[in-house]
């Protein structure tokens, strides 16, 4: 009997610390929850913060695109894009200045979406204009030695056409100097 | 014999001399060329011109008068620069920036102007600014907020006697992506330069006038 009501006092106690451990479970979720999906300042802060590095990196990214030559038509609509960028993080920090956390992190959050495009843009344009730019400095150098031919060549049946045209041009000159002579001589 | 071996040192020689000729060219053509790398920054008064930069072309600013300026930053640098153009407040103790040291001046920054440059591109901005509050306190003025393109902007730091010789400081910075952070200037190969231009300006309000 004494058995009975301990092993029944020992099973109601692990009851009640089940409930307790389930309610501080449930607790803890819920505010994990919460804190994940609310925006809070400091969150917001953290995304903004993490707008402007992704900015920096999208700024390095379309710098070595111009660095290896890409056009600058090209590089001109992602300078656009990082501006658009820059005028949403200055909207993010002011609204967060205003207390409006959650437009704050939807600006910033967009921002980060286009600063990560434009990093991937600006690295396939990097890679077209390197290749570009190979190709055309290694053709503009494998024309000079076919250039150097074509004017060797001209240079030569140039030089051979007018050295013909002298020599016929001096034959011509003596001909006409004996005709003249005999002429003056028959007279 | 002796001919063909004429025409042939000819052919050789013409062969050489274009060949360098062509090779100085096709390499002028693809190496860039080296260029001076600067930037220019201004500001201007309300025409849009180095004149009228105060209200009656009076430098004496009261309490809620517009002042409206035109300020502008130029890059000739070669290629796209990320710049800040950071307005300070000034009165006529704090130290100007220091053009040997590339050292900035340690006037509070106002606010902060940003941009992301082409090559060869000028950005120019508006620049509307008023003094909205000022704190008189015995002889000494000190304007506490300014309203600069609509924002208000807090001031706790600067004053001066009589409210006479304040200054905006307009200094130039730009991003070095090697610090990945603002640096005062900027730099080039050779060296470090920095640009930042002041202007002067009275705060009164109409009692004190």
């Amino acid at each position: 009997m004494l058995k009975q009501a301990g092993s029944h006092h020992i099973s109601s106690l692990s009851c009640r610390f089940l409930i307790v451990a389930a309610v501080l479970g449930a607790v803890a979720l819920s505010y994990v929850i919460t804190s994940s999906c609310i925006p809070t300042s400091t969150g917001s802060a953290q995304v903004t913060k993490e707008a402007n590095e992704e900015l920096k990196r999208a700024i390095i990214a379309v710098s070595e695109a111009e660095a290896a030559g890409a056009e600058e038509r090209q590089l001109g609509v992602l300078v656009e894009q990082l501006n658009l960028v820059l005028s949403m993080i200055d909207e993010s920090e002011r609204s967060l200045l205003l207390g409006d956390v959650e437009s704050a992190t939807a600006k910033a959050q967009r921002s980060i979406e286009i600063s990560k495009r434009a990093v991937m843009d600006a690295a396939k344009l990097r890679n077209e204009a390197s290749q570009s730019a190979q190709y055309r400095k290694v053709l503009t150098l494998a024309v000079v030695p076919f250039v150097s031919l074509i004017v060797t060549v001209g240079v030569h049946y140039g030089w051979k056409w007018w050295h013909r045209r002298e020599v016929d041009r001096l034959f011509g000159m003596e001909i006409k100097g004996i005709r003249d002579s005999e002429g003056k001589s028959n007279a | 014999m002796p001919r063909l071996s004429q025409n042939l040192t000819r052919a050789v020689t013409v062969f050489l001399s274009t060949t360098i000729a062509f090779s100085t060219l096709a390499y002028l053509a693809v190496m860039p060329r080296p260029r001076e790398q600067f930037f220019q920054i201004y500001v201007l008064g309300e025409t849009g011109r180095a004149e009228r930069y105060y209200p009656s072309n009076n430098p004496d600013i009261r309490v809620g008068e517009v002042v409206r300026w035109r300020v502008g930053v130029a890059n000739f640098m070669g290629s796209i620069q990320y710049v800040a153009i950071r307005v300070k407040l000034g009165n006529s103790t704090i130290e100007t920036p220091d053009e040997a040291n590339l050292v900035p001046s340690p006037a509070p920054v106002l606010l902060e102007f940003k941009k992301i440059l082409m090559s060869d591109e000028t950005w120019e901005f508006a620049l509307i600014w008023a003094i909205k509050e000022i704190v008189v306190s015995g002889n000494v003025i000190a304007p506490t907020i300014l309203d600069i393109n609509g924002m208000n902007v807090r001031n706790g730091q600067v004053s001066a006697l009589a409210g006479h010789n304040f200054r905006l400081f307009f200094e130039l910075w730009t991003f070095d992506p090697q610090t990945n952070t603002f640096t005062f200037g900027w730099k080039t190969l050779k060296e470090s330069r920095i640009a930042w231009l002041q202007l002067w300006f009275n705060a009164t309000s109409s009692a004190v006038r």
